[in-house]
């Protein structure tokens, strides 16, 4: 039996004995304090006075980590710390406990467990770092401290104040643990950093440490920077920060920063004395920062932050880095620039440093710290394992044959004491490693220094002068890796910079309300503000307001909107000025000019949806408003508004539609059209639609005002070729689809054309006439090819525009000269128009004479120029004329003969005098008229008796007398005028008489008038007759037997001596043979009939010619 | 938490006046207190502003009142010094310096602003090595009986308030909020660890 454990069986029976005492007792007892006093004197004994005993109750003591009082898991807390801390090998067994108790729900248990977890960390690591075979029970340990540290990050977050305290000085040392001293700082005798973690230990890599420590770093970084934390978390985790960056400088610039960022922007959640503590503390850590080394950089920064925390240029001036330190620093630099340069350089080789990296990171990572090597610290620490280490890694750098120098230098030991032999390795390393070191000493980088003797331990058995050669080899390779390490390590700062930025979320931070408990609220608030509307006016901040609710409506949800479209449309006279405001705000976000924020938690309907939703709504509402206002309302709607959507403008058209709403609404759309060039076509075609609409008034005044709008040159061509498309539609033999519709106010659709369809499509294009008189031959290309019903529509309406057009118009003249086959009629029809009410120009007679003569000989075309033409050439189109209808025929005389246009004024100018047309009718040429139609057309003449006066009559007749062959109807005319003037008499007996003379009897017709004159003008015709030869007189009496007894008594009458002039023969001829009485068979009428046919010429005359395409 | 539950120490510049009266106040009513003063040396007010009475922090109380008695007694009696020394010397032997104390506390209560920068420097000098954390508050008390009296009551009702609560580290905010508003008081407030 060892002796040892002999000794110490007495003691350790009697401690075990009291242990288990105490423990029974503290399980028994119900008195807390109790427990707590036995379990400290426990911990006592079997960690301090009995550490062997520690394993046998470690069981039942941390059954006691359950236990219901809270003061008596957290003395277990403290007890498994120091355990952990003396004892590493009970590590194992206690993380389990540990990390129940870190999660304890009482707070105290829980933080006195955290500032447990924070050394056993520690321990644990120096465990591992220490022990040369990892165990499994090493590498479960291992996992549970990761799983401690997950939980420990979460914790940064837990309710309680002083638990995220004590997690973050946990995460303190998380950091100063896995992190690299600085090499130029003086070691401090309890800093544990990563150098002191092997490379070799294969549980964790020191890389993956130091990511997980610069992680860590990151998080407290954020967690220093959020909003909500709390003044006394934010100092300790100030002081944890400046305690980090006094110890590990690489954090330096980040900590400065955040700091920097703090001060500037300190959580707006501290009461007043917090934040003067707060930036107490602020001023503390900037001088202590200052005070520091590695903070010489900054150190500029740092006094101007000092300055504005009203921190005295004294105090600064005291804790300002001294100027030797400065210089090194700059020296420092100075190599590290050097090192980056050869970093470049090494990128030229990028092969060699790709093969060769792995190779120098994995020696690097055995470098022992060797600061006070020396033949007897070597001696005391050669130890077997170092041995074989030291064997094993130099057999890889033993050359295949053994060198000269080797062969000269070296002496085989002769002693076979292993105290002696290890001296004399001992002393051999050390000289080798002084000798290098001395040669070395220029450069007193530690980098050269460790690599020596690195390269020394590894050959302990080689020349110095391999060594130098190896050494250079190896500094090469060192030289790479440190430009390597140098640039990642800036790319990883980089990276850090970057996830740094990120803002705070406030719904990380925040608990969520209810949904409908804060939208009611939302709404509430939002229901407050509109409620301030007058106060707000007196408070001179309208505009703020106006501000707040539109930043309200534009973001927030449904309902808030609502709340403020219904309080805008409540009273939209004086509340414009905030719809605008918001509708603005709409656009603007729906162009992307401003983002929408966070704040908006709704799925973002469409933007342009809540825009044209916002904008329709306030037209709806301006709709209903009732008053002058209206009007001005709705155009400052829609010509300041940023936007016109579709929808708008088919609010828009609705409402110009409507006649009750007056013109307003369709001056505005004009005024759109000229002041929203970019919308200008939509409105302009709204414009035109209402062109063709049912409602006249609509119709006209939109027709109206896109006239006017033709006097912009870019709009024209749009107008002209919509008008045109409509004419188009005419030609077709139904209505188009287009022109029915609830917007054109014909909400059914018709199979045939009407009057209301038909000026639909033409009332635009005749508006425009008169500015593009060119248009006038697109409707006589149509024409031609419209129902006769459209056709006698157009007629009617052409009327207007071409008076207005009137007959100097080179494009009327054009078409009526080129008049397209099938528009005969209305080319006729609009000549007629335009002689209506004047004499035809010459021009126009002129066209229309080429017309007749060259294309279309329809003696109708002639009629409205009949005053313009020649007196000749009215004569010789006068059998023509007269053929036509009755009506027509009268029209015709009426214009030859200036009846028509008395009333005008103007005074009549005719190509022929009354006389010469009546004398024209009868010196027709009857092949070329039946005598019936001439008759007619004389009778026409005498039912003017204004014109036809006795004089002229008797003018004709008299110029009749004269001709030779004398006109058939002579004696027509005489007997009719004789009727109409009976005062004639003298006169036609004169005529007779002369009528005699040139032997009437040869014209069988006139003869027969004769005859039938003469008994008409009985008795003053005896003379006459008695004046015939005796052949003709018996004819004549044969002719007329009537005559005869009332000549036999006139004869019988007259005195003798009148008596005595009469020949023998015609009193033969009187009172002899008597005379067979023969059948009249004239051809000619009774001149009773005219009359009445004059009047019911009379009765037509004033209607309408009827359309000469029908007669 | 009971009255003595809490360790209390409260701190002034030289451990004589203010942080003396608050410790005597603070014993009556059964607190773990201990007091301290943090400067270099403990002076005393002479009988003439440019002769103050300074001495080293190993030198008791009686030691103190000796010598001041012996000085001028009517003087140093009608301005209560000898007064004030002879209730120190009944609490405790002599005046305790904070820098050199190695005991550990819950709450540091200061006496003005610049002791409270004293006691933050000296903790962080001291480097923590356990992370239990200490709250130190600051509450401006001038250097004279009246305002030491008052300002022990203050000290007083802060820490029965403390002294109420569950979790201290959690509630620390508001109840330092709550004592500011009560009384109208700003007090400085931080988190040092051992």
């Amino acid at each position: 039996m060892d002796p040892r454990i002999h000794r110490r069986t007495e003691p350790e029976r009697s401690y075990s004995d009291t242990v288990v005492e105490w423990l029974n007792e503290a399980s028994i007892s119900n008195d807390d304090a109790v427990k707590v006093e036995n379990l400290s004197k426990v911990q006592e004994i079997i960690i301090n006075q009995e550490p062997l005993l520690l394993d046998n109750y470690l069981e039942e003591v941390l059954q006691f980590a359950l236990d219901r009082n809270a003061k008596v898991r957290q003395s277990i807390a403290g007890l498994i710390e120091e355990a952990a801390e003396k004892q590493p090998e009970v590590i194992p067994k206690i993380l389990n406990v540990l990390l129940r108790l870190i999660s304890d729900e009482a707070p105290i248990v829980s933080k006195r467990a955290l500032r447990a977890g924070s050394k056993i960390l520690r321990a644990t690591l120096k465990w591992i770092a220490s022990e040369s075979v990892v165990t499994t029970e090493m590498e479960n340990a291992w996992m549970l401290i990761s799983n401690l540290k997950i939980q420990v990050i979460n914790m940064i977050d837990s309710d309680n104040d002083g638990i995220r305290t004590q997690a973050l000085k946990f995460l303190e040392g998380v950091v100063l643990l896995q992190t690299y001293a600085d090499p130029d700082a003086p070691k401090k005798p309890d800093d544990f950093s990563l150098e002191e973690v092997p490379l070799t230990l294969k549980i964790t890599r020191r890389r993956k440490l130091e990511e997980e420590a610069n992680h860590v770093m990151d998080l407290m970084l954020k967690f220093f920077g959020s909003l909500h934390v709390s003044s006394v978390n934010l100092i300790t985790c100030m002081g944890s920060l400046a305690l980090i960056a006094k110890n590990r400088p690489q954090f330096m610039p980040n900590i400065v920063q955040a700091i920097q960022k703090l001060q500037s922007n300190l959580p707006p959640t501290l009461s007043d004395s917090q934040v003067t503590s707060v930036q107490k503390q602020l001023k503390i850590t900037l001088l202590g920062l200052l005070k520091h080394p590695a903070s010489i950089e900054y150190a500029q920064t740092i006094a101007k932050q000092l300055t504005s925390l009203g921190c005295k240029d004294s105090e600064i001036n005291k804790n300002y880095p001294q100027k030797e330190e400065i210089r090194k620093v700059k020296k420092r630099q100075q190599e590290k620039q050097e090192s980056l340069a050869a970093a470049k350089k090494a990128r030229i080789e990028p092969q060699i440093l790709s093969m060769e990296t792995d190779e120098a990171m994995l020696d690097e990572s055995k470098m022992p710290q060797l600061v006070e090597l020396s033949e007897n610290f070597i001696a005391e620490r050669l130890s077997v394992e170092i041995a074989t280490d030291l064997v094993m890694d130099s057999m890889a750098w033993v050359p295949d044959t053994m060198t000269k120098i080797f062969h000269n230098e070296y002496q085989p030991t002769s002693t076979t004491d292993i105290t002696r032999q290890r001296q004399v390795v001992a002393k051999l390393l050390a000289s080798q490693i002084k000798q290098a070191r001395s040669r070395k000493m220029k450069s007193d980088s530690k980098e050269d220094k460790t690599e020596l003797m690195e390269d020394l331990i590894k050959n302990p058995s080689i020349s110095v002068a391999e060594v130098k050669s190896q050494r250079k080899l190896a500094k090469d390779r060192e030289k790479e890796q440190q430009a390597k390490m140098a640039l990642e390590t800036h790319e990883k700062s980089l990276a850090k910079a970057r996830s740094r930025l990120k803002s705070l979320k406030l719904s990380e931070v925040t608990k969520p309300m209810a949904k409908e408990a804060r939208d009611k609220m939302l709404l509430m608030a939002v229901n407050r503000i509109l409620a301030t509307e007058k106060s707000v006016i007196l408070g001179g901040v309208a505009n703020v307001r106006i501000k707040i609710l539109t930043t309200l409506a534009a973001t927030f949800n449904p309902y808030v909107k609502e709340a403020i479209i219904n309080h805008i449309t409540e009273d939209i006279r004086s509340r414009i000025e905030l719809a605008f405001s918001w509708l603005y705000e709409e656009y603007a976000l729906l162009q992307g000019f401003q983002r929408r924020t966070i704040l908006c938690s709704m799925t973002p309907e469409a933007p342009h949806q809540a825009y044209n939703y916002l904008l329709i709504t306030l037209v709806t509402s301006i709709q209903n408003v009732y008053g002058k206002d209206r009007d001005s309302l709705l155009s400052r709607v829609y010509l300041e508004a940023p936007l016109i959507t579709e929808d708008a403008v088919e609010a828009l058209k609705t409402i110009s539609s409507d006649e009750t709403r007056g013109l307003a609404p369709l001056h505005l759309l004009k005024e759109l059209v000229i002041r929203r060039p970019t919308k200008q076509l939509v409105f302009l075609n709204v414009l035109l639609c209402h062109t063709g609409h049912e409602n006249s008034t609509i119709r006209e005044n939109a027709i109206k005002l896109v006239v006017e709008l033709n006097a912009y040159p870019e709009l024209a061509k749009m107008i002209g070729e919509y008008a045109v498309l409509y004419l188009g539609f005419l030609s077709n033999p139904n209505p188009p689809e287009i022109v029915f519709g609830s917007d054109r106010g014909r909400p059914n659709l018709e199979e045939t054309w009407s009057e209301s369809t038909t000026r639909a499509c033409l009332g635009l294009y005749l508006a425009l006439l008169s500015e593009h008189q060119s248009l006038i031959h697109e409707l006589s290309r149509v024409y031609s090819s419209m129902t006769a019903e459209v056709k006698r529509i157009v007629l009617r309406l052409v009327e207007g525009p071409v008076k207005n057009l009137g007959m100097a118009s080179p494009q009327l003249l054009e078409l009526v000269e080129t008049c397209p086959k099938g528009a005969e009629t209305l080319i006729t029809r609009i000549i007629h128009i335009l002689t209506e009410k004047a004499t035809p120009s010459a021009e126009l007679v002129a066209r229309v004479r080429e017309l007749y003569q060259t294309r279309v000989s329809d003696v109708r075309f002639l009629i409205p120029v009949l005053n313009g033409l020649t007196k000749k050439e009215v004569i010789s189109a006068l059998p023509k004329l007269i053929k036509l209808n009755p009506i027509v025929v009268k029209e015709v005389f009426n214009r030859l003969l200036g009846t028509h246009n008395n009333d005008s004024g103007v005074p009549h100018t005719s190509p022929v005098t009354p006389a010469e047309l009546l004398i024209a009718l009868h010196t027709i040429d009857p092949s070329k008229a039946e005598l019936k139609t001439i008759i007619k057309a004389t009778s026409l003449c005498f039912a003017e008796k204004q014109i036809f006066t006795q004089e002229i009559v008797a003018v004709v007749m008299q110029q009749l007398m004269d001709m030779n062959p004398l006109p058939t109807l002579l004696m027509r005319t005489v007997i009719q005028s004789l009727t109409l003037y009976p005062r004639l008499s003298g006169f036609v007996m004169n005529i007779l008489q002369r009528l005699i003379l040139k032997q009437v009897w040869k014209f069988p017709k006139v003869w027969e008038g004769f005859v039938k004159c003469c008994e008409r003008t009985q008795p003053q015709s005896f003379s006459v007759i008695l004046q015939l030869p005796p052949p003709q007189l018996s004819e004549a009496l044969k002719m007329s037997p009537n005559l005869k007894a009332p000549l036999i008594a006139h004869v019988d009458s007259i005195a003798e001596n009148q008596r005595a002039h009469i020949p023998q023969s015609i009193m033969d001829v009187i009172k002899g043979k008597p005379q067979i009485t023969m059948h009249d068979e004239f051809d000619i009428a009774p001149p009773g009939d005219f009359p009445n046919e004059r009047v019911e010429t009379a009765d037509t005359d004033n209607l309408e010619p009827a359309p000469p395409g029908l007669d | 938490m009971s009255n003595c539950s809490l360790k209390v120490a409260v701190i002034c510049s030289s451990n004589m006046n203010r942080s003396m009266e608050a410790h005597a106040f603070l014993s009556k009513k059964g607190f773990n207190v201990k007091s301290y003063g943090t400067g270099d040396k403990v002076k005393l007010p002479g009988n003439a502003p440019d002769r103050p009475n300074v001495y080293d922090f190993g030198t008791t109380y009686d030691e103190i009142y000796n010598d001041l008695s012996s000085k001028d007694r009517q003087y140093y009696t009608q301005n209560g010094l000898l007064h004030m020394l002879d209730r120190n010397r009944r609490i405790k032997l002599k005046p305790e310096r904070f820098q050199t104390s190695n005991e550990k506390f819950d709450i540091l209560i200061t006496c003005e602003e610049r002791v409270y920068d004293q006691v933050i420097e000296c903790m962080e000098l001291k480097l923590s090595q356990n992370n239990e954390a200490v709250h130190l508050i600051n509450i401006d008390i001038q250097d004279n009986h009246e305002d030491a009296t008052v300002g022990s009551f203050l000290i007083c009702e802060l820490v029965q308030l403390l002294a109420k609560s569950g979790d201290l580290d959690n509630d620390i905010d508001e109840l330092l909020h709550e004592f500011e508003s009560k009384f109208d008081k700003t007090v400085l407030h931080t988190v040092l660890f051992y």
